[in-house]
């Protein structure tokens, strides 16, 4: 049985220092709000983003003066990990909020509500990085959706985003109850949450449909094919500030709980899982890739590009080494400054042409030479072009992956970096080559620009000088370099060891 | 390389990044004859300081020179190693002579964005030296694929053909498809390198002092054949070539089909890692009957093409052959012809190339049916024509003889069959060529031509002249270009010879040099 404690002690409450302040931070944006009237939403803004960096800042000191450490009973952990991943999400959620600021113009009402539910759901994701037990993976991933579902359907008007709000929020909730269902199974064959705990424990059926539920609920919260379905619509009909939002920071806060659980709670199964990461990882690149061909809208294109770099990422985990943890973090850097980069183009192009269709896109250089330019580095980055981010993640990532000789999955791989050359080249062709029907040139808004600049800034920084970075992923997963045996070396089995 | 010698000025940085610095100055600039002087003047200077590369360079030697190296990203062993050493000298050269010939060419025949188009040139010229001064073989790869980009974008915009779209995206495809492979196969090497030395190194220098399991070796080399196979373009995997060289514009032609970058990485790379399977006789018996079939195959589809510029294709592919012929001679003769061809396919196959885009500018076309009697209206052209075109057949006293010649006694000593049907060869070339000379150059004057027929102008003659110095030069007095080259040749060859096994004493060596150093 276990027994909670909630006494808290001064040192204690120093390691949720971060998600405090935070939240006290979005209740004074949402009172600023409430109480005074005449302020503009741009302020509101950023103050946001203000509250934000500080945190990042708190996160940063936090990291170098190593104050790390756990609560309540382990169930959550403070550690160089989650450091990493709150940083990510913190940049992230900022970046959206920057993007988010001339869309917000748009709306009729809530405009200050906005800044509050992206706030609210960036402090939730924040949570997920540090959840160390099931019950805890279960609240922190609820509360974070929580804020997508409002979000997702904020365009009440627009009947897409409603039907995406509606389709995203009935998954949602059945992959809830598949992860409640998986964690009730594994809790009775093992009688711990705690993902520390339950390494030793002999296999059994029961655990093994209940990791298998947890992975779907997760698959869910990632994109990874077959628990994909929800993507394209809603991706499609959010407001595509949000759609930038969903594209990134869940998928990193999951991915910070699959490797927690998968690397801690069921190292010594890991000739299973790996299985089911390489199986995971060839159908989500090799779907998301081969659909992807045929998108006529670009946050479809995107939506489906981005399962495919699910699939990319897994196989990191795939690989389940120290290495490939580290390669996971690296990917995850690369792949946020690129992918916001995108949807901030996407999101500059739509505010001024109101159009998200690939065909207008044609002569874009011509309208926008500076979009149609950071577009062609994302997407070259997202393709995995040298010497730009992407590219060292990938190869990062495939270096791990022969380290555990998983060569098909790496052929399979390798395909799909040529499969995505060519979605990618499509859309540079009708930015580059295509004539303009309509060439008055696109105007970009401030904070776009800024944001597009600071992610062509990171895209070429990541891939010309990664070395600080690939420092900063490796210190961040020194915990596994113990943890993670050799797949070879491995022979329980979770049926039966 | 035994020993790395270094320059005090990191000349190899400068002349690979100086053109993309000057393509950067070339976007700032608003009035086109500044463009157009400007880019001359960067590719002049990026010539003057090759060849003071070339003339500061010790022949007769394998060591590496001019060596640059520092850490990259430390993690996966990857480093920023720059060096040239006899394989790579020549193609630096090579490389700039080419790009000052092509910004001469393109200075009135682009008409649709010159300033992008000038941009896009020196990129690639950049890129491509790179590629020739890289020693880490993840540098490499990234200048390997930065290439693509500006060469896509040249093909695309600038394309003669109609279906210039399709073949630009052929052709990155296509290279992409073999360079993942490679780099799996690069990456196979570093982590060979951190099984023995529990660190990681993509640097050639490094790898050399570990060998490598002779199994692992063939596996490797296979993925890395793929790579430069599909790049170079070995015969089954050179589709892509005629849609890129006839659909694209003539720069590109002359830089895909003189630069033979693929070739040049199996002598860089392939040969030196992995002796062992270089010589395995499978491998071997493989490799030579493609480049057997590449030599017949390409020389009789190209007597039938009826576009001059699809003739030159199919004649660079039956080339290329020649050149896998001689590496895969695997003796001191052989190789060394297959460097001399390599680089005198950048004087005579890309001569050839500006020849046909003379032509093209004249007719807007270049089909030999549509044509004849071209030297009547244009002696100088015929002239250009008939020396380029028998260099390029190997007629003694040009350079292609120098370099065929070579290939064929290395290929004789090899195993004399091979040398036998490759010398089929050279009789078909002669055939191709000739029957296209007789048909578009002599005979009557077709009707359907253009009354204002001109002659070339200063401009075209200029680059006619520099290609026939330079023929002349190497038919005539070849040895200061063998004299670079022998000493890494050797090295290559001995390397072939005692295997991977055998490497480990002289590495200790190159490491404590480079700790010296």
């Amino acid at each position: 049985m276990m027994t909670f404690d909630l006494t808290l002690t001064g040192s204690d409450l120093l390691l949720v220092l971060p998600e405090i302040f935070l939240t006290l931070w979005l209740c004074t944006v949402l009172s600023v709000d409430f109480s005074m009237r005449k302020v503009e939403h741009e302020t509101l803004a950023y103050l946001s983003i203000g509250g934000l960096l500080a945190t990042v800042f708190i996160l940063i000191w936090f990291d170098q003066a190593g104050i790390i450490g756990s609560l309540f009973k382990n169930m959550y952990v403070v550690d160089h990990l989650s450091i990493f991943f709150k940083i990510l999400i913190l940049l992230a959620t900022a970046m959206v909020i920057f993007i988010s600021i001339d869309y917000v113009k748009g709306f009729r009402f809530f405009k200050g509500e906005y800044y509050f539910m992206v706030m609210m759901s960036g402090l939730g994701m924040m949570f997920m990085a540090s959840a160390n037990d099931l019950i805890s993976v279960f609240v922190t991933l609820e509360f974070s959706t929580f804020g997508f579902y409002v979000l997702v359907a904020y365009l009440r008007d627009d009947i897409r985003s409603s039907e995406a709000g509606l389709k995203f929020f009935i998954l949602g909730v059945f992959a809830a109850g598949l992860l409640a269902y998986g964690i009730s199974l594994v809790y009775g064959e093992t009688g711990t949450l705690i993902f520390s705990q339950m390494a030793g424990n002999p296999g059994s059926y029961g655990l093994a449909i209940g990791f298998l539920l947890i992975f779907a609920a997760l698959g869910f919260k990632i994109g990874a094919v077959p628990f994909h379905s929800w993507i394209p619509d809603t991706y499609q009909g959010a407001p595509t500030p949000v759609t930038a939002f969903l594209s990134i920071a869940p998928k990193a806060a999951a991915i910070a709980i699959l490797i927690r659980m998968f690397y801690v709670g069921l190292a010594s199964f890991k000739p299973m899982w790996v299985l089911l990461f390489v199986c995971a990882s060839i159908i989500s690149m090799t779907y998301g890739n081969v659909v992807a061909i045929a998108q006529k809208n670009i946050k479809r294109l995107l939506a489906y590009s981005g399962i495919a770099q699910i699939g990319t990422i897994m196989v990191g985990l795939a690989a389940g080494t120290k290495q490939g943890s580290d390669a996971i973090l690296f990917y995850l850097l690369t792949y946020l400054f690129a992918n916001i980069g995108a949807f901030a183009v996407v999101i500059a192009v739509n505010n001024f042409i109101n159009s998200d269709e690939i065909e207008d896109y044609n002569g874009l250089n011509r309208r926008s030479p500076f979009l149609a330019a950071a577009m062609f580095l994302f997407l070259l980055s997202l393709a995995g072009v040298p010497p730009l981010a992407g590219f060292i993640g990938k190869l990062y990532l495939f270096v791990a992956a022969i380290e555990e000789e998983l060569y098909t999955l790496l052929i399979v791989g390798l395909i799909n970096i040529v499969i995505s050359m060519y979605y990618y080249l499509i859309v540079v062709k009708k930015m580059y080559i295509n004539e303009p029907v309509d060439s008055t040139p696109v105007t970009v808004s401030l904070p776009i620009k800024t944001v597009v600049y600071v992610c062509v800034a990171g895209t070429l920084l990541l891939g010309i000088y990664p070395k600080a970075f690939i420092d900063w992923a490796v210190s961040a997963t020194l915990m596994f370099s113990k943890i993670a045996p050799p797949a070879t070396a491995a022979h329980s089995s979770l049926l039966g060891g | 390389m035994q020993e790395e010698l270094q320059a005090g000025f990191p000349i190899l940085t400068f002349l690979t990044f100086f053109p993309l610095l000057g393509a950067m100055i070339i976007w700032a600039m608003k009035d086109q004859d500044l463009i157009k002087k400007s880019a001359l003047g960067i590719a002049v200077l990026e010539l003057v300081v090759s060849a003071w590369l070339l003339m500061g360079f010790v022949p007769d030697t394998a060591a590496m020179q001019f060596s640059e190296r520092y850490s990259w990203i430390p993690q996966l062993g990857i480093s920023y190693h720059m060096a040239v050493d006899g394989i790579s000298i020549l193609f630096v050269g090579l490389t700039a002579f080419l790009t000052v010939l092509l910004v001469l060419y393109a200075w009135d025949t682009v008409k649709i964005h010159p300033k992008a188009f000038f941009m896009s040139l020196l990129a690639l010229e950049a890129t491509i030296m790179g590629i020739f001064v890289s020693i880490d073989l993840i540098l490499f790869f990234v200048f390997w694929e930065l290439m693509l980009i500006p060469s896509y974008f040249m093909i695309k915009l600038w394309g003669l053909g109609s279906q210039c779209q399709y073949a630009a995206l052929k052709y990155v495809l296509y290279t992409l498809l073999g360079s993942v492979f490679m780099l799996v196969g690069f990456c196979l090497l570093d982590l060979n390198y951190y099984s023995v030395k529990q660190t990681y190194s993509f640097d050639l220098v490094d790898l050399l002092s570990v060998p490598v399991p002779v199994g692992q070796q063939i596996l490797i080399f296979w993925l890395i054949f793929m790579g430069f196979a599909f790049k170079a373009p070995v015969f089954p995997f050179h589709s892509w070539l005629p849609d890129a060289l006839t659909q694209g514009p003539i720069p590109t032609s002359v830089l895909l089909a003189g630069i033979k970058m693929g070739t040049y990485g199996f002598l860089r790379f392939s040969f030196p890692l992995l002796p062992d399977a270089s010589r395995d006789q499978t491998v071997v018996a493989i490799v030579m009957t493609l480049g057997l079939i590449a030599i017949v195959y390409g020389a009789i589809v190209a007597i039938i093409q009826p576009d001059f510029r699809r003739l030159l294709v199919f004649s660079s592919i039956s080339h290329l052959g020649f050149v896998v012929i001689g590496l895969f001679a695997l003796n001191f003769q052989g190789i060394q012809g297959s460097l001399l061809t390599m680089i005198n396919l950048g004087f005579s196959t890309a001569g050839l190339f500006f020849l046909a885009g003379f032509v093209y500018e004249r007719l807007g076309h270049t089909n030999v049916h549509e044509c004849s009697g071209l030297a009547k209206k244009m002696p100088l052209l015929a002239t250009f024509f008939l020396i380029i075109g028998m260099a390029s057949i190997g007629l003694p006293g040009t350079n292609g003889f120098v370099g065929e010649f070579l290939i064929l006694l290395g290929a004789f000593q090899a195993y004399w069959v091979y040398g036998a049907i490759a010398v089929t060869g050279v009789i078909f070339a002669a055939a191709y060529f000739l029957w296209f000379y007789e048909r578009a150059i002599f005979g009557p004057l077709k009707d359907g031509l253009p009354a204002a027929l001109k002659d070339l102008n200063t401009r075209e003659w200029g680059i006619g002249i520099a290609l026939c110095v330079m023929i002349f030069w190497i038919g005539l007095y070849p040895s200061p270009f063998l004299r670079m080259m022998n000493g890494s040749v050797q090295e290559v060859v001995d390397r072939l010879n005692s295997g991977s096994a055998a490497v480990t004493t002289p590495a200790s060596h190159v490491l404590s040099q480079v700790v010296q150093d």
